[in-house]
């Protein structure tokens, strides 16, 4: 995935690479993963076995689909804070239409549907009334939640359904339903962003707006498209969640949106945009889940825990500094 | 303006426009309610007609995005709807809301009110506006989560009377039934709330009591009363220890989160689930046999009683400081009798605020 960048590094001797702080940099998510692996298959020998791969990537399925929406967010230069609780009013939108008798598939779109338009309200007004991501996906981050106890009216919507059951629970061998659609939204994510037109586009308007602006590019149709992709995989995030907790909650979720932001910056891609992996993400939410999970194996205190995935995150973030 | 319905809205879209949710908060004004209340609650009928003529209560609640507080929101109106006194209800944005709250009872601290019903979030976030309310002699109820006595102290808070249920006591009666559940010398595990919250850590400590020395907690996480945090954080405990017995877990929506990782897990049955709070889903659920118990607290009772307290203060008569709401056990024989009253406890209670206003 070196390729995966807009500035093709040439190939170099992997030997220097290695004494390149850049390239650690590059990979810091990866480094980061494999010697935690280490560390904590060394102090735990459970921490490897086949079932706590499996369980570890069911929980990563969510946040890797939601640090892949982001991910195309941030390499525009944006960020999506709503990303979390459009998730939710995605939940719950689910959950009302589930509970009014619509039926699984009709209700599964409306989760997309609801999530979806969130996400062009967040493009439409980012690109057309040209103001900062920041501000506008800060508004739709509380406005989404209040729509979201509005439509609820703030109760939660049990929901059993086999079809719903087996998708949180079954799999091929250690992958689970749940992960398997994260990793299939990766891969098409990966194409689609280096793959395309549309992808040179999306990281031209990150790296470069004006030039993108003078090459005939329409930044604002990419701004618009990202936060729409955004919205459209926080709706599937949503559809894993009911199918997960077997519930569809109002209550608003913050650890997704700091967890997607960390992934994302675990995973190299730059903040201010132009730059970036699919690939990159999805080992940094690897990451977050294997440090929680192994912090729980080990029976690490309660209070160590938050401490811990504060450190790696900020870590990570230093690391990147030194990315060419 | 019709405030209960109103004041629940205001809440709604107050989260929606948060700026604006400060003069929604300050504008939801009183006078809804059903003046000339029939005889729905016989006992309380002798007050009413005086009470509704003198008492004017505000309630500032937590957060409405919580099934535990919309319950008691529901005991409040019932009971004042059935007194024929007018509330005004006003709910936090969210359980961590502290400075939003306290902004909506300063809100209504200037307000003509008789009495308040508080359930702060923390035990010093409303200290400010309660002072403001002593200093004008007003009735203050606190119910839930207690004001901090030292706190309350120096800022000159006088507070009517405390209605709130005994953390200790619920995670106690869920040890004594674990006990039951468990064979002695079983390993358990703790999900509890955010890491440091009170309520959480009470119900632990409680927990802890109840079990005695028969059985050996192993593990404690922390899972943010999110049920998909439970969810993750129980698979990894039980993968942890294979030889989990239990969970005693801090909410029951949490609890639910535990039930399905130990379905995953295909170990319904064989590793028990205790959690608290009693709320329909995890009745329905203990009633199913994925979750093995719960420990109900009434919401719905501390809300009514909140009121029957403001009732009772306008007669003049002495309040009892320390009040105990009801806190029951629900196991699958008592299921059904407790979701065919919920939300009201399905058991005989105590209520002396019933006799003062008779």
């Amino acid at each position: 995935m070196a390729n995966a960048t807009l500035a093709a590094p040439e190939h170099e001797a992997w030997s220097t690479k290695l004494k390149d702080v850049g390239f650690w940099a590059e990979w810091a998510a990866l480094v980061g993963l494999v010697v935690l692996v280490i560390v904590f298959q060394v102090l735990n020998p459970t921490f490897l076995s086949a079932g706590n791969i499996a369980s570890m990537l069911v929980a990563a399925a969510i946040l890797i689909i939601l640090s892949v929406g982001q991910t195309f967010v941030v390499a525009t230069a944006g960020i999506d804070l709503s990303i979390a609780s459009t998730m939710t009013l995605g939940a719950v939108a689910f959950g009302q239409s589930y509970a009014a008798g619509w039926g699984l598939p009709l209700s599964c779109l409306m989760a997309v549907v609801a999530s979806g338009l969130v996400g062009v309200a967040n493009g439409v007004i980012i690109a057309r009334g040209k103001i900062t991501d920041f501000i506008v996906t800060l508004g739709t981050l509380s406005a989404a939640s209040g729509l979201a106890l509005i439509l609820a009216d703030g109760k939660p919507v049990t929901i059993i359904d086999p079809a719903l059951l087996s998708l949180s629970t079954g799999g091929i061998g250690i992958f689970g339903w749940s992960v398997i659609i994260a990793f299939v939204v990766a891969v098409v994510a990966h194409a689609a962003l280096f793959h395309t037109r549309f992808g040179t586009h999306l990281l031209a308007t990150g790296g470069a707006p004006e030039s993108a602006t003078a090459m005939g590019i329409s930044t604002q149709r990419i701004k618009i498209a990202v936060y729409t992709i955004s919205g459209v995989l926080a709706g599937l995030g949503a559809i894993l969640l009911v199918a997960r907790i077997g519930a569809a909650e109002p209550a608003a979720n913050t650890a997704f949106l700091l967890n997607s932001v960390a992934a994302v910056v675990l995973g190299g891609v730059s903040l201010f945009g132009g730059r970036g992996t699919i690939v990159g993400p999805v080992i940094g939410a690897l990451l977050l889940i294997a440090l929680v999970n192994g912090l729980t194996l080990l029976g690490v205190s309660q209070f160590y825990q938050p401490l811990a995935v504060g450190i790696v995150v900020v870590l990570a973030a230093l690391l990147t500094r030194f990315q060419r | 303006m019709h405030v209960n319905t109103r004041g629940r809205r205001a809440a709604a879209v107050g989260a929606v426009v948060t700026a604006g949710a400060l003069v929604l908060g300050a504008c939801g004004s009183s006078g809804s309610a059903d003046t000339n209340a029939t005889t729905g609650a016989s006992d309380t009928t002798g007050a009413s007609a005086a009470a509704g003529t003198q008492t004017k209560i505000a309630a500032i609640i937590k957060g409405l995005d919580n099934p535990f507080f919309q319950t008691m929101e529901q005991g409040i109106n019932d009971q004042a709807k059935a007194a024929g006194v007018p509330v005004t209800v006003q709910a936090a944005n969210s359980i961590t809301d502290t400075t939003g709250q306290a902004d909506k009872l300063n809100g209504l601290a200037g307000q003509d009110f008789s009495c308040y019903v508080v359930n702060p979030i923390s035990g010093t976030n409303l200290i400010q506006g309660l002072a403001r309310l002593s200093v004008l002699n007003k009735t203050v109820v606190n119910i839930d989560s207690p004001v901090d006595a030292t706190a309350a102290k120096s800022a000159n808070v006088k507070l009517a009377t405390y209605i709130g249920t005994d953390n200790v006591q619920a995670g106690k009666m869920a040890g004594a039934r674990m006990t039951e559940l468990v064979p002695a010398g079983g390993d358990l595990a703790v999900v509890g709330g955010i890491a440091g919250d009170v309520t959480s850590a009470a119900r632990v400590e409680g927990f802890q009591q109840g079990i005695g020395p028969k059985l050996k907690v192993v593990q404690t996480v922390a899972a943010n009363w999110d049920r998909q945090t439970a969810l993750t954080a129980a698979t990894d405990v039980m993968r942890a220890n294979p030889n989990l017995a239990g969970f005693f877990v801090a909410n029951d929506d949490m609890g639910l989160g535990v039930a399905r990782a130990i379905a995953n897990s295909g170990k319904t049955g064989k590793i028990k689930v205790i959690s608290v709070d009693g709320i329909k889903d995890a009745l329905e659920a203990v009633k199913a046999g994925t979750l093995d118990g719960t420990v109900a607290q009434y919401p719905y009772a501390i809300g009514l009683m909140g009121v029957e307290a403001c009732q009772a203060a306008a007669t003049g008569k002495p309040l009892p400081p320390d009040v105990k709401a009801p806190v029951e056990l629900v196991s699958k024989d008592t299921a059904d009798k407790a979701l065919a009253a919920t939300p009201k406890p399905f058991g005989a209670y105590d209520d002396p605020f019933k006799t003062l206003i008779q």
